[in-house]
C-alpha cells in the first residue's frame, strides 16, 4: 500500500529525514516511536501533504501512485488520514457543515454519488455512537473551545466517518487520560481491517497495550534505526532511547 | 459628538476642511476622484423590478418603509411602539447622469424593545453619491436591536452618519454588513448617557474589487456603570480598501465603564488593504477597558486541516472567510436578523475558485 524509499526532507535548510525506508501493507499496523525532534511528526506531516517540506531525495509510493505529486486534499480522497498532534480550532466553521463538505468532496473525487443531508446525519449519528461522542459536538465550531481530549476524540470520530485505507495517528494518546486512551484505541481497533494500514506515532509504550501493533519502528535523529515486533516496544519502555543511540553506536564502530 | 458638516459640505473647500480633520489617505483620494464629477439632485424615482426583488420579504410585506434616493415625502421621525420590527429600505436608483441625495431622519424608542432592519441597496449604472443621517434616542429602560444590510453596486457611493444615544438602564444592540459601492462610509457614534447604559455593535465589512469602505465606530461612556462591546471583522479581496477607526472615551465621572473592542481583518490579496486604528480615551478611574486590533491572513494551519480531510482549497478557503466572518454574528439572538444576515454573507462573501 505504501512505500517509503530513501526519503530525504528539509524544512527550512535543515534535514530533518535522513533517508527513511519503510514499507506498509494493508491490514498492518504500525508504530513509530522515538524521542522528541526524530522527525516522526515531519513524516506524518509529509505524508498528509503540508506545505513547507522540501523532498531532497527518494520517494513515496501510495497504491501504485507518486503520492508526493498530490495535492493535500487528493491523498484525502485517496483514502489517506491523518489525525493531528495538535487540532487546529476554527471558529465560525461548523463541524457538520464541515465535515459534510470533506466527505461529499472525497465522494465527488473518487466517483461516487454523494450524501443528502439525512443520508449524512444517519452516518454521523451511528458514528458518534459507536465513540460515545455527544450529538451537541456537530453544532459546534471545528475544536474551538475543545478540551484537549475532546479534540482527539474528534480526530478519532472524523476517521471513522471518513473511512481512510492508510491512517496516521500522530500522537493522538498525548494529553489523554486512561479513559480517553481506551475510547480513541477502541475507535482503532473497531477499523482494524484487511484493507486498512495505521501508522501509529507515539511516545510511549502505553497507547500500543491497546492497539496493539504488528511491527514496531524506532526513529532517532531523522533514521529508522530499529525494526520489530511489539517486544521492541517493551524493551523500549525499559531501557529507554538512550538504549537505542548507544547501540546505534555501536553498530556504526 | 461630532456634529454633521453644513448641508453644502460636499463643495469641495468644506470637504477639504473635513479631510484634513481625519487625515485619512485613501477616503481623501477617494472622496476627491467622486467629486471629479458634476451630480444633479436625484429625483424621486420608479424602482426597477430587479430592486424590489432584494428587499421584497413575504414576512415584512406590510411592515416595511421603501424610500427611493432618499425621498422626502416619507415621515423624518419615526417613533417605535412596543413590539414594533420595521423594516426600512434606502434604494439608490441611477438615472441618466449622476445625482446625489440627502436624507435625515431620527429613530427613537420611548419603551419596550423594538427592532429595525436596515437595508441599503443599489441598481447599477450613473453613479449615485447618497448621504444619510439618523439620530437614535432609546430611553431609558428601552431595547433596541438594529441590523443594517449594505450591498451596493459599484456605482454607488453612500455616507452613512448615525448618532446613537442610551439612557439610563437601556440597551442598544446592532449588526452591520457592508458590502461593495464605489465609497462607503458609515460612522456609528454612540453615547451611554444615563447610568448602566448597554451597547453592543458586531459587524463585518468586505471591499472587494475597487471597493473603499470606510468605518469609524465611537463608543463613549458619559455615564456610570455602562457597558460597550463592539466587535467588527474585516475581509479585503482583489484591490479593496478598508479602514476600521474603533474609539473608546470614557468621560470623566463615568466610573464603572466596561468597555471593549476589537477588531480582526484577513486580507486575501496582496492588493488589498485594511487600516485599522483603535483609540482609547478614559478620564475616568474605574474603569475597565480593552482593545485590540489585528490584520492577517487565511490561517495556514486551518487551511492545511480542512484540506487533509478532503476540502478543496478554494472551498476550504471560502469556508475559512465565511467562518471568520459568521464568528462576529455568534451573539445575534434574533432569528430574522440573524437569517438576513447570514444569507447576505452566504451570497456575498468571496465564493469558491473566486479569490487569488
Amino acid at each position: 500500500m505504501l512505500k517509503i524509499d530513501n526519503l530525504h526532507v528539509r524544512v527550512a535548510g535543515k534535514e530533518i529525514l535522513k533517508g527513511i525506508a519503510l514499507q506498509v501493507n494493508a491490514g498492518e499496523v504500525h508504530a513509530i516511536m522515538g524521542p522528541n525532534g526524530a522527525g516522526k511528526s515531519t513524516l506524518g506531516n509529509v505524508l498528509a501533504g503540508r506545505d513547507g517540506y522540501e523532498l531532497t531525495q527518494g520517494s513515496v509510493r501510495y497504491n501504485g501512485t507518486d503520492l508526493l505529486e498530490l495535492a493535500p486534499e487528493q491523498r484525502a480522497a485517496a483514502g489517506v488520514f491523518l489525525a493531528f498532534q495538535y487540532p487546529v480550532e476554527i471558529p465560525g466553521v461548523n463541524n457538520t457543515y464541515f465535515l459534510k463538505a470533506a466527505l461529499n468532496a472525497q465522494r465527488k473525487y473518487r466517483g461516487e454519488a454523494e450524501l443528502d443531508s439525512m443520508q449524512f446525519l444517519k452516518a454521523v449519528r451511528e458514528k458518534l455512537r459507536v465513540l460515545h461522542i455527544s450529538d451537541d459536538l456537530m453544532n459546534r465550531a471545528v475544536n474551538a473551545g475543545f478540551s484537549g481530549g475532546e479534540k482527539k476524540r474528534n480526530e478519532i470520530f472524523q476517521m471513522a466517518l471518513l473511512q481512510p485505507q492508510l491512517a496516521i495517528l500522530d500522537e493522538t494518546d498525548s494529553g489523554l487520560d486512561i479513559d480517553a486512551l481506551k475510547m480513541v484505541a477502541d475507535g482503532v481497533n473497531a477499523m482494524r481491517d484487511p484493507k486498512r494500514a495505521f501508522i501509529v506515532i507515539t511516545h510511549y509504550q502505553r497507547l500500543l497495550d491497546y492497539i496493539v501493533p504488528d511491527f514496531v519502528h524506532v526513529m532517532v535523529d531523522g533514521r529508522i534505526v530499529e525494526s520489530g515486533d511489539k517486544s521492541l516496544a517493551l524493551k523500549l519502555e525499559e531501557h529507554g532511547y538512550a538504549w537505542i543511540a548507544e547501540r546505534k553506536l555501536v553498530g556504526a564502530a | 459628538m461630532r456634529g454633521l458638516p453644513s448641508a453644502s459640505w460636499l463643495a469641495l473647500p468644506e470637504m477639504d476642511a473635513v479631510l484634513d480633520k481625519e487625515a485619512w489617505r485613501y477616503s481623501e483620494r477617494a472622496w476627491q476622484a467622486l467629486h471629479a464629477q458634476k451630480f444633479i439632485a436625484a429625483p424621486a424615482s420608479e424602482l426597477p423590478s430587479a430592486l424590489v426583488e432584494r428587499f421584497d420579504w413575504p414576512e415584512t410585506r406590510d411592515r416595511r418603509i421603501v424610500c427611493v434616493n432618499g425621498d422626502p415625502a416619507l415621515s423624518a421621525d419615526l417613533r417605535l411602539r412596543d413590539g414594533e420590527r420595521l423594516h426600512l429600505i434606502f434604494a439608490n436608483v441611477s438615472a441618466a447622469q449622476p445625482q446625489r441625495w440627502r436624507r435625515e431622519f431620527a429613530i427613537s424608542l420611548e419603551h419596550g424593545s423594538a427592532q429595525v432592519i436596515e437595508q441599503h441597496i443599489g441598481s447599477a449604472g450613473a453613479d449615485v453619491l447618497g448621504e444619510l443621517s439618523s439620530r437614535v434616542h432609546v430611553a431609558p429602560g428601552a431595547q433596541l436591536h438594529i441590523t443594517t444590510l449594505c450591498d451596493l453596486p459599484d456605482s454607488v457611493s453612500l455616507y452613512r452618519q448615525e448618532q446613537v444615544e442610551v439612557g439610563a438602564g437601556a440597551q442598544y444592540q446592532s449588526a452591520h454588513v457592508l458590502f461593495g459601492g464605489r465609497l462607503q462610509r458609515f460612522d456609528l457614534d454612540v453615547e451611554m448617557v444615563g447610568a448602566g447604559a448597554d451597547y453592543s455593535a458586531r459587524g463585518v465589512f468586505a471591499p472587494r474589487a475597487r471597493a473603499h469602505i470606510d468605518v469609524h465606530l465611537d463608543a463613549r461612556h458619559s455615564a456610570r456603570d455602562t457597558r460597550s462591546d463592539v466587535l467588527w471583522r474585516g475581509v479585503a479581496d482583489q484591490r479593496g480598501r478598508g479602514i476600521l477607526h474603533g474609539a473608546i472615551t470614557v468621560a470623566a465621572g463615568a466610573d464603572g465603564a466596561d468597555a471593549r473592542l476589537q477588531t480582526k481583518n484577513l486580507l486575501l490579496s496582496p492588493h488589498a488593504e485594511i487600516d485599522a486604528q483603535p483609540v482609547l480615551e478614559i478620564y475616568a478611574d474605574e474603569v475597565k477597558a480593552s482593545h485590540g486590533a489585528t490584520v492577517g491572513q487565511l490561517d495556514e494551519r486551518a487551511l492545511f486541516y480542512l484540506r487533509s480531510r478532503g476540502v478543496p482549497l478554494a472551498a476550504a478557503r471560502s469556508l475559512l472567510i465565511s467562518g471568520f466572518c459568521r464568528e462576529a454574528f455568534d451573539g445575534v439572538a434574533d432569528a430574522e436578523s440573524r437569517a438576513r444576515i447570514e444569507a447576505l454573507l452566504a451570497e456575498r462573501l468571496p465564493q469558491a475558485g473566486e479569490t487569488a
